[in-house]
């Protein structure tokens, strides 16, 4: 049997196992695969943020990551927070076994990214890898996926994606994953994009999370969900009355690089189209579909207009590296980067002083991500007073950030995932190409539902999430436990709320727990 | 066009309320709304036509089956509105296929209703929006909070006490811009949900629910809307309509259970229909001529509903052309297709508009489609 059946066969019988089973037997399966439970053990020393104010180690566990753990601001605390920085800003030199190994054990459909993206040795533990020394690097084939049923597909990357946010120590690469999830926006109930998008999730954003924009955005022109979910597979000038499909191009300037206001014209929109005519994807009913190719014959290899540069005619396949390097190095691609990140990292408003510092990082470093939240990072207005527990956390922040900070264990079953459907912001649910909304204003109506998963968890009422409540004040202590959640100490009028309703789950619910 | 301040009635908050009901099976139009004066009809149906002397006659073309007769009074004073030979341009005739492209709005991600509300301003309410069942409908994928309802209870504060909701509601009492703003919403809603919950509901205007599911959903559905829980779009399927064999059975209970509903729900709503609408559609209608097994098989025209405020009712909207030039089926096929001559998109997007939906937007919510909306409203 050839690896690919042998893996598609296995593949497929979890799958059905994984639609079966029960949370409990889901959660009991990951004890039993790794030989404990999945959330920290919780052996301290867990001291506490002891300051009134968001301090440096609470805002930056506030800020690059999904929400602290017992023991981690203790530990970010004894770090300092600019070593933090940098330690998060290198994934490749964290551990993550226990993260990976539930990954590669629960969905087969994603083929273990991490393997390729960070590599490792021989894992002794891993009987599969010791038993077939090839599967080390099992980045399966884009074409392999259409195996899978797009059903158990998008559930993976779902459960895959908020499994990973709760229990990665590579936090901050995983906040970039949100990022750039957004930024490239793909929904997957778009045609092909239901079995292409996880070859995205794998080839595009995790493969480039913290690398270099421009290879990403490469790798996104060319990736065979964007071909479909933008359109690109259809454009194409086979006859010279043809017209391009131009909503790829518009996009790609719209939303991936220049931004709306960033200075092209409905021309420029048109010559782009023209310049990336004929790639395409081939479909689910053809040999080796999936892949992606370029045809010269429907390509409109004429001379064409970018931006003011000229591409000469007879380029062919080479006009898409040509415009992906205009745009790219646009100067308003890197002012548009910078405002959107620092939207994310320090203000819905973003100061135009951190705007300017992150994006004169971005193109000196011509676009290398680590270089550019380092600059970002290094801005006094990351670190201002105004800026610190001043952003109001999306939903999917709030869930996970909730789930770290109890310790509890979860298997991101489909019970967590209708909570963060009530709030609008499951993983690869959104629609159009601009990606979840970042700013407070969109999520304010989502309350009822915080409020209520807060007192869900609490209660144990979540089938798949678990939180050892007793052990949890036990270990880590009360008064400990409610610094921790709040990054600081609570005010007085908090401590008598919180003392009076006698429930974790207000402070969870309450407003400070809603920012970061 | 009103705006939604000129035609607040009883709705407190102002909001209007769109409802989708969604008639899976394909459901066949031409027993739903039979065109009782055209001979081919008859000659195409001799066992299944609705005989002239049973239909609920509506004009001097068609009329409606006889389990519609619930519907008669709105169609009367003006209220429903009903698109003949609708539906859209998918031929395959796979319902799932139908079902996803009508749902979605073409070939494109999330749904069509969703990526409606996505181009609203922030919703505000709480509970802006709900699907009555057990899954989220396609229609409704990326629509921001959307919550799938089994029963109001999913709407209380998760089994917490007083006292721990008073605490909560203190720390956000000190909370100034948006998210007190917002919080005190939230409050006002659980406590309005709560009121509602706490006593037995009596429906207005002497109205009675029927016990089905259809009509229990609906009644949900009038509770939250005058609870003034800010809900803008909901939608509830009625499923079954696949009628291959003995569709008389199949469709004289479906029949009953859809009037039924929708005209206790209406009776019910009294003036606040004004701010109500009720969309009703199905993937695809039947085969013009009935099978041997006494049934009808998958077709392409149907017909749509739009009931409520403002709709330009008792009336029939787009075109028709009869029955008496037909494309046959397929080369060899003795079946005919009622055509579909009036796309479904151009039965919503005036509904949309009447929603607060802008003609700009509709690229996103309709995308590569030449929308040409029927004139639905005054």
């Amino acid at each position: 049997m050839k690896r690919r059946a042998f893996m598609a066969v296995t593949g497929a019988a979890a799958a059905l196992a994984g639609c079966g089973k029960s949370p409990k037997q889901i959660r009991n399966d990951f004890r039993r695969a790794l030989g404990k439970p999945t959330a920290a053990d919780l052996d301290g020393p867990f001291t506490a943020p002891a300051s009134a104010t968001i301090d440096d180690a609470s805002h930056v566990l506030a800020r690059l990551t999904f929400g602290p753990r017992p023991g981690d601001y203790a530990r970010v605390a004894r770090l300092g927070a600019k070593l933090f920085i940098e330690e998060q800003l290198a994934p490749e030199k964290i551990g993550d076994r226990l993260c990976e190994r539930v990954i590669r054990h629960e969905f087969g459909s994603l083929a273990d990214p991490e393997s390729t993206i960070f590599p490792r040795g021989k894992d002794e533990n891993d009987p599969l890898q010791m038993l077939f020394p090839a599967l080390k690097d099992r980045g399966a084939r884009v074409g392999d996926l259409y195996e899978w049923k797009d059903k158990v597909l998008l559930s993976d990357l779902t459960r895959a994606t908020i499994l990973r946010a709760v229990l990665s120590e590579r936090q901050l690469y995983e906040v970039m994953v949100q990022f750039w999830s957004d930024h490239f926006n793909i929904d997957p109930s778009k045609g092909d994009c239901k079995w292409l998008k996880a070859a995205d999730d794998r080839d595009v954003i995790r493969a480039h999370a913290l690398g270099n924009f421009r290879e990403m955005l490469r790798a996104s022109a060319v990736s065979p969900a964007m071909l479909w979910y933008l359109d690109g597979r259809a454009n194409r000038r086979s006859k010279p009355e043809d017209k391009p499909n131009e909503n790829y191009a518009r996009e790609l300037m719209e939303l991936h690089t220049l931004g709306v206001h960033g200075g092209y014209t409905q021309q420029d929109v048109m010559e782009v189209a023209r310049c990336l005519t004929g790639w395409t994807v081939r479909e689910k009913k053809k040999f080796f579909k999936g892949r992606v190719e370029f045809k010269k014959y429907a390509h409109d290899d004429g001379p064409k207009r970018v931006l003011g540069v000229d591409i000469p005619a007879g380029f062919g396949a080479g006009d898409l590296d040509r415009v992906l390097e205009i745009v790219a190095s646009h100067p308003s691609t890197a002012t548009y980067i910078a405002w959107k990140l620092c939207r994310r990292f320090i203000a819905d408003e973003p100061p135009q002083e951190a705007i300017d510092a992150t994006a004169r990082a971005f193109t000196e470093s011509k676009g290398d991500i680590r270089t550019t939240l380092r600059a970002l990072f290094a801005t006094s207005e990351f670190w201002a007073p105004e800026t610190r527990s001043a952003k109001f956390k999306r939903p999917f922040h709030f869930v996970v950030s909730a789930i770290r900070a109890t310790n509890a264990e979860t298997d991101a079953s489909k019970q967590l995932i209708e909570f963060l459907q009530r709030m609008g912001h499951a993983p690869f649910r959104y629609p159009t190409p601009d990606g979840y909304p970042e700013e407070a204003t969109h999520w304010k109506s989502t309350l009822l539902w915080r409020w209520n998963f807060a007192g869900a968890l609490m209660d144990n009422k979540i089938n798949g999430t678990r939180v050892s409540r007793a052990e949890l004040v036990r270990k880590v202590g009360m008064d400990e436990l409610v610094a921790t959640l709040l990054g600081r100490l609570p005010s007085e009028d908090e401590r008598a709320a919180f003392r009076e309703a006698g429930d974790l789950a207000v402070v969870i619910a309450s407003p400070a727990f809603q920012r970061c | 066009m009103a705006t939604p301040q000129a035609i607040i009635t009883g709705n407190r908050d102002g909001r209007r309320t769109l409802i989708v009901v969604f008639q899976r099976g394909g459901a066949d139009g031409l027993a739903l709304v039979p065109p009782i004066e055209d001979d081919h009809y008859y000659r195409a149906r001799p066992r299944l036509g609705i005989k002239k002397d049973v239909a609920v006659r509506l004009d001097d073309r068609f009329g409606l089956h006889p389990n519609l007769r619930p519907l008669e009074a709105a169609w009367k004073d003006g209220d429903l509105a009903i698109v003949h030979a609708c539906g859209s341009e998918d031929p395959t005739r796979s319902h799932f296929e139908a079902q996803d492209l009508m749902e979605h709005g073409g070939l494109v991600a999330g749904g069509w209703l969703g990526r409606f509300l996505r181009t609203r301003p922030a919703l505000s309410g709480a509970l802006a929006c709900v699907a009555v069942g057990k899954a989220l409908p396609e229609c409704l994928l990326g629509a921001p909070s959307v919550t799938v309802m089994q029963s109001l209870n999913d709407f209380a504060l998760g089994g917490k006490s007083v006292g721990v909701r008073n605490q909560l509601e203190r720390l956000y009492a000190m909370e100034s811009g948006q998210l007190g703003t917002a919080a005190r919403d939230t409050f006002d809603a659980i406590r309005r949900i709560d009121a509602m919950r706490s006593e037995k509901y009596v429906p207005a205007y002497g109205a009675t629910y029927a016990t089905d599911e259809f009509s229990t959903g609906l009644q949900q559905l009038a509770q939250l809307i005058k609870a003034d829980v800010g809900l803008e779009a909901a939608s509830i399927d009625l499923d079954g309509w696949d009628s291959h064999f003995t569709q008389e059975t199949l469709l004289g209970s479906l029949t009953t259970r859809l009037a039924t509903g929708l005209a206790s729900f209406r009776q019910d709503l009294g003036e606040r229909m004004k701010t109500v609408t009720i969309v009703v559609m199905t993937e695809f209608g039947r085969t013009v001529q009935e099978n041997s097994a006494f049934g009808t098989d998958h077709g392409r025209g149907g017909a749509m509903f739009v009931l409520g405020g403002g709709v330009k009712g008792g009336r029939f909207h787009g075109e028709w052309r009869g029955l008496g030039q037909l494309e046959p089926r397929g080369v060899g096929s003795s079946y005919e297709d009622l055509p579909v001559l009036n796309n479904y998109r151009n039965v919503l997007a005036p509904v949309l508009v009447r929603h607060g939906g802008r003609t700009e937007d509709f690229a996103k919510v309709f995308p590569d489609f030449p929308l040409a909306p029927l004139p639905l409203y005054g």
